[in-house]
Order: structure tokens, then C-alpha cells, then sequence
């Protein structure tokens, strides 16, 4: 690798713009590890709940987590394809 | 206790007058249909007050003489100064006058209300005014029935105008006969005691007719039947021009501080220029002999002198008061001072935008915070429940079903005085802070913080709009109707409780994700309500105007659960603020839980 391409990458990785979106996919990567541990301890709960209502309610709580995760496992994908791209400032 | 007997001690006096004499009856009768015409009469230009006076007053007030004028020619053409000086507080209450030309119009409605006298002097006292009241009464009276706004406006002026002459014409028959019997002008006092003595009495008697017309009328027709001394007479028209001020007196209790200084404006202006008159009554008296005779009045001629001299005495008044305006107006500012309206301050942000950046930040979460807290006060107030429900761990359900009595609170005023004053407070200071920042997330966070405070106002708005239906329906029988209205009162409560409940568990750093259950239980629920609304009305168990109602409270209770829900994500989530950031990232939208809804087995589980 030259040294001049080589310089580009550090300036690439030393970037605010490259540190905040490194930010952005640890903390998005946190709460979908959180969501994840939520959705087991509600698994859980579903299965050893007998009452209907309480039956219901945890269930479209866990519907709604699905989804959050799926838009977030989404986010979180776009993310790292941003990753892997060159900063269009430093080419 | 001077309330509680002065009318009964009326009402004896009267029943007492009426078995001792038939005249008495005669000329009280005459007063009452007297003011009852007045009460028809000012029904009457109500209706066309609603638009048409506003404007004009706007045009033809913006300069003192304009204003004067302006008094004069209503007062002329309504013929009762009450009337235009009640009308004149309202406006000055509604902001769309000024105290200057409040005041104008006040001088100038003294000097219009004094037509009166010379119409029913030159006029009333010489013909049977019955004769023009009988058709005016019939016409008036066909018009009012009529359907048109305006025609039946036209019906109470005319009616009015009727049940003044008739009046008029029972008062003067009422002396003609007192004046056969007894002869009350001997009980005329000569002097500065008889007055005074006949002042007050005159300020009495337009204290309980609430009328100095009406006064002037009584006072005319016994000057004209020859019942009291022109000089006693002159005395009680002094006392009426003083007495008349009460009507605006009692307007101006329930108007703004502007309506108060009007109502003293005119006390002071109509007391100075009585104390003139008395104080000069005499000379007074020659000036009037002396213009009399220069406009062709004869001698004799008493009740059109009366005229001359209430005419004279009220122009001497505005001469006087007229150079003395600005002194007027600023001594009223000093003594009555505007009342400062209890508004909700801010207390988190009082130390000055942006000192601290994340600092401001916080100070508007806590002071946004508090207007939710407010708020759902307000919300719980509007729903006629408890406030303690909020705290409480008993089943909404039984706490709904328990509140049954409507809660008068004045929402209207809570929502002008605390909520709309602290959500301002927090817009100006989000924009005075949010030009200084350079980091684009904490200008973003005071973006959502102001936008949460919306939702927080929305929600009382709906609430508001909720309540009028709610208030009717909760004092009504129908138990079905109740029913749907208890519903929806359960839903806000419930969503205020979870909210709640989230808040407290904000140590979880998801928990502002966990709102997104709550979506979708209220759409969930709002579409329930719907689909019950269509079985109620195939049963028949509540009619379709009913339905409408419900329907659109159906849809104020979603939109108050959905911005309490949107705001209450903002407020209470404790994590900080990258993963606030990517938790709203994949926060569901109003289109994603609907989604869910029209699939609801679509979601694989991953």
C-alpha cells in the first residue's frame, strides 16, 4: 500500500464523521442486545403464563419487539455497509 | 343581609302602595312595562350589535371627538346610555377599544341620553303616545316570532319602542289622576336641603329602576301634572344623571381592568358633573331661563326647560372633564391596577439560555417533564376523574365506573393560564438556545424536547374537545352511550398509567421502546370501540346523532393516547443520548403498528 493511500485510511478512521457512525452501530447494536433479552424473558414468561389476557398481552409485546428488532437488524445492516464504503470526503 | 331584605322590603312597599292608591298602581305600572320595553329594546339591538357595531366602532372611535360623536348618535338612536356604556365595557373588555376612547364614548353617551328628555317633553307629554305604541306592539310582536335573526331583531326594537310609549303614556296618566286627588307639591322643599334632599332621591329611585330614562320619564310626566317643583325636579334629574352609573357599575364586576376604570371614569364624570350642577344650580337655572327665551321656549313651558337644563348641565360636565382627560385616564391606571393572571412559570429554566449546553438541555427535559405532569392533570380533570387515580393501584376499570359526577373544573382557563404560558415559555427558550450550538444532536434533542411539549398540548386539546360530549352524556340516562364514554376515559387513563409506569422504570434503558406496545394497544382498542359503535347502532341502543358524537370522541381519545405516548417517549427515557438516538431509529411508526395490524401473524420472530 502507498503511503499516500495509506494516510487517506487513517484520515478515513480519524474522521467525527467515521467516529459518530461507529457510535451510532455500538449503541444501535446495545439495544437490539437488550431487545434480544427481552424477547427470551418474555418468551419465557409466555410459556409458563396460564392466564388468557396476560397470555395476550405478552404476546403482542413480543410481536412488537420482532418488529423493532427487524427495523433495527435493518438499520444495523445499513450501517455497516456504510462502513465498508470509502468516506466520500477523503477518496 | 341589606341583600337578603332589600327586596322583600320592596315588594311590601309596592303591595302596600298598590292597596292604598290606584294611581300608584297606574304609575308603577307604567315604569314596569317601561323597563320592560327597555329590556326589549336592548334585545333587540343585540342582534345587530353582533357585527355591524364592532366595525363601526373600530372606524369611529380611533379619535377622542369621534368617540364623543359616536356616544351622542347611539345613545341617541338606542335611547338608554346603560345600554351603550354596558356595550362600551364589553368592548373595552375584548381589547377592541381604547380606555380613551372608552371614556369618549362615555362623555358622549351623557349628552346623547339627554334627547330623551326633549323628545318626551316636546313630544311624548303633548299626544296619546298609546296610540303609537298599540301598532307598534302588534307589529313588534308578529316579528319576533318570525325565524330571520334580523327581522326578529327588527320584532324587539319595535316591541320595545311600543312598551316605552306605553309607559310613558300610563306614567302620565298615573300623575294626571295623582294630581286630582292629592297634591304631592306640597311636599316641595325650597333650598339647598330640598336639592339635595330631591338629588338623592333621584339617585335612589335610578338605583332601583336601573334607568335614568325611566326616572327622567316619571320625573317629567309629575313635572308635567304639576306633582313636584321645577326646582325639585331639576334636582332629581341631577340625582338620575348620578344614579344611572350603577348599571355600568355592576357591568364592569365581571369585566377586565380596562371595563373597571370605565365603569369609575363614568362614576367620577357623572358625579363631577352633578356637584356642578348642584353647586351651580342656580345660576344654572338663569342660563336656562335665558336660552329658553332665545330658542323660542315659552316660560311656563317647565318640562321642556327640564330638557334645556339636563342638556346644559351634562355639556357643562364634558366642558370641564374634557381638558382633565389625560389627568383621568392616568389617576385610574395608578388606582386600579391590572390584575396580574395567575400564569404557570418556568422553573427549571431560569438561568439564561445555553450558559451550559447539556445543562440547557436538561433544564428543558425537567421543565417539559412538568408540563406533562400538569398536563395529565388537567387530562384527568377534563375526564371528571380523581386526580389521585394517576397513584393509585386500584382497577381503572372500578375507578371509572366509581366517578359518575361531572368535575367542574374550568379546563379552558388551566389550559390558557398553566400549560399554553409554560409550553411558551419552553419554545422561547429553545429558540434562544438552539442558535448557539454547534453539536447537531443536543440542537436535535431541544428539537424533540419542543415537539414533545406539543404532543403534551395536543393531548390536552383533545381532551378538551372529548369533554364537551362527555360532560352531556355523563349527565344523561342513556347507559349504553355512558358506557362507550367510560371506554374511553379507560383507555387514557390506562395509557397515562403505563406511561407512568414506564417512567419509573426508566432504569431500564429500553423503556422508551416499550411505548411502542402501548401503540398498538390503542389502536387496537380505538378500532374495538368502532366496531361496537356499528353494533349499537343496528341494536338501536343509541341513535345516530349519538353515533356522530361518539365517532369523533373516538377519534379525539386516539390522537390524546398517541401524542401522550409520542411525548412520553421523548421525556422518559433515561438512557443517554446515543442510544436514545438509535432507539428512535427503530421506534414503530403510526404506518408500521398499523401495519401490524392489518397482519397481525406477518412477523417472524427473530
Amino acid at each position: 500500500m502507498k503511503a499516500e493511500k495509506m494516510l487517506a485510511k487513517l484520515k478515513d478512521i480519524l474522521s467525527a464523521e467515521r467516529q459518530a457512525q461507529l457510535e451510532k452501530y455500538a449503541s444501535l447494536k446495545k439495544v437490539l442486545n437488550a431487545l434480544r433479552d427481552e424477547k427470551k424473558k418474555l418468551e419465557k414468561e409466555l410459556a409458563s403464563e396460564t392466564d388468557e389476557a396476560a397470555q395476550h398481552e405478552i404476546a403482542s409485546r413480543l410481536k412488537v419487539i420482532s418488529k423493532q428488532r427487524k427495523k433495527g437488524l435493518k438499520v444495523l445492516h445499513e450501517l455497516k455497509e456504510e462502513r465498508k464504503r470509502p468516506n466520500k470526503k477523503n477518496p | 343581609m341589606l341583600r337578603k331584605t332589600f327586596l322583600p322590603a320592596i315588594f311590601l312597599l309596592l303591595a302596600y302602595g298598590f292597596t292604598v292608591s290606584a294611581d300608584f298602581k297606574t304609575i308603577t305600572a307604567g315604569v314596569a312595562i317601561f323597563l320592560f320595553g327597555m329590556l326589549a329594546l336592548e334585545e333587540g339591538f343585540k342582534t345587530f350589535t353582533a357585527g355591524g357595531l364592532e366595525k363601526m366602532l373600530r372606524a369611529a372611535t380611533n379619535k377622542l371627538w369621534k368617540s364623543m360623536t359616536f356616544g351622542v348618535l347611539t345613545t341617541t338612536v338606542m335611547q338608554s346610555s346603560s345600554l351603550v356604556s354596558v356595550i362600551t365595557i364589553s368592548f373595552l373588555s375584548a381589547g377592541l377599544l381604547e380606555l380613551t376612547s372608552g371614556i369618549g364614548i362615555i362623555f358622549g353617551a351623557n349628552l346623547g341620553t339627554t334627547t330623551g328628555a326633549w323628545l318626551v317633553a316636546g313630544f311624548g307629554l303633548k299626544v296619546n303616545l298609546s296610540a303609537y305604541a298599540m301598532p307598534m306592539l302588534v307589529f313588534g310582536i308578529v316579528l319576533v316570532f318570525q325565524q330571520t335573526k334580523s327581522l326578529k331583531g327588527a320584532g324587539y326594537v319595535l316591541a320595545g319602542l311600543g312598551f316605552l310609549l306605553l309607559g310613558i303614556q300610563y306614567m302620565k296618566e298615573g300623575f294626571d289622576s295623582v294630581g286630582q286627588t292629592i297634591d304631592l307639591a306640597e311636599y316641595a322643599m325650597t333650598g339647598y336641603p330640598g336639592v339635595l334632599a330631591f338629588a338623592g332621591i333621584g339617585i335612589a329611585a335610578t338605583v332601583i329602576m336601573q334607568s335614568s330614562h325611566a326616572t327622567l320619564i316619571l320625573i317629567l310626566a309629575a313635572l308635567a301634572s304639576q306633582q313636584i317643583s321645577y326646582e325639585n325636579a331639576l334636582a332629581l334629574a341631577i340625582g338620575s344623571n348620578v344614579g344611572t352609573t350603577i348599571t355600568a357599575i355592576i357591568a364592569s364586576l365581571g369585566s377586565s381592568t380596562d371595563g373597571k376604570r370605565l365603569a369609575v371614569a363614568h362614576l367620577i364624570f357623572n358625579t363631577v358633573t352633578g356637584l356642578l350642577a348642584i353647586g351651580g344650580i342656580y345660576q344654572l337655572m338663569a342660563a336656562v331661563e335665558w336660552l329658553s327665551r332665545h330658542i323660542g321656549i315659552a316660560g311656563d313651558n317647565y318640562t321642556l326647560q327640564l330638557a334645556v337644563f339636563h342638556s346644559l348641565f351634562n355639556l357643562l360636565g364634558i366642558v370641564v372633564m374634557l381638558p382633565l382627560m389625560s389627568v383621568l385616564v392616568k389617576f385610574l391606571k395608578k388606582a386600579i391596577v391590572a390584575e396580574e393572571i395567575e400564569i404557570e412559570r418556568p422553573i427549571y429554566l431560569s438561568g439564561g439560555p445555553g450558559d451550559i449546553r447539556d445543562a440547557a438541555v436538561e433544564a428543558v427535559r425537567k421543565e417539559s417533564i412538568r408540563l406533562y405532569d400538569l398536563a395529565a392533570g388537567v387530562i384527568v380533570d377534563g375526564l371528571s376523574i380523581n386526580r389521585d387515580v394517576l397513584e393509585s393501584e386500584e382497577k381503572v376499570k372500578r375507578v371509572v365506573k366509581k366517578s359518575t359526577d361531572v368535575i367542574d373544573e374550568d379546563i379552558d382557563d388551566l389550559y390558557e393560564r398553566k400549560l399554553k404560558a409554560l409550553y411558551g415559555s419552553i419554545v422561547e427558550y429553545v429558540i434562544n438556545s438552539r442558535g448557539g450550538y454547534s453539536d447537531g444532536r443536543l440542537k436535535e434533542e431541544l428539537n424533540r424536547l419542543r415537539q414533545a411539549g406539543q404532543h403534551v398540548i395536543e393531548a390536552v386539546k383533545g381532551v378538551k374537545h372529548l369533554r364537551k360530549n362527555l360532560n352531556r352524556f355523563m349527565r344523561s340516562d342513556n347507559r349504553f352511550t355512558m358506557k362507550e364514554y367510560n371506554r374511553l376515559r379507560r383507555l387514557i387513563i390506562t395509557v397515562l398509567r403505563k406511561i407512568e409506569a414506564t417512567r419509573m422504570s426508566a432504569s431500564e434503558s429500553k423503556s422508551a421502546l416499550s411505548l411502542d406496545h402501548l401503540k398498538l394497544e390503542i389502536e387496537e382498542k380505538t378500532r374495538e370501540f368502532g366496531k361496537g359503535l356499528d353494533d349499537l347502532i343496528r341494536k338501536e341502543c343509541i341513535d345516530v346523532q349519538t353515533a356522530t358524537s361518539l365517532m369523533n370522541d373516538i377519534s379525539y381519545c386516539r390522537e390524546t393516547c398517541w401524542d401522550l405516548v409520542e411525548a412520553g417517549s421523548v421525556l422518559f427515557s433515561a438512557a443517554d443520548l446515543d442510544e436514545t438516538v438509535a432507539m428512535r431509529t427503530i421506534t414503530l411508526s403510526e404506518d408500521e403498528i398499523a401495519e401490524m395490524m392489518e397482519n397481525p401473524n406477518g412477523e417472524a420472530a427473530r
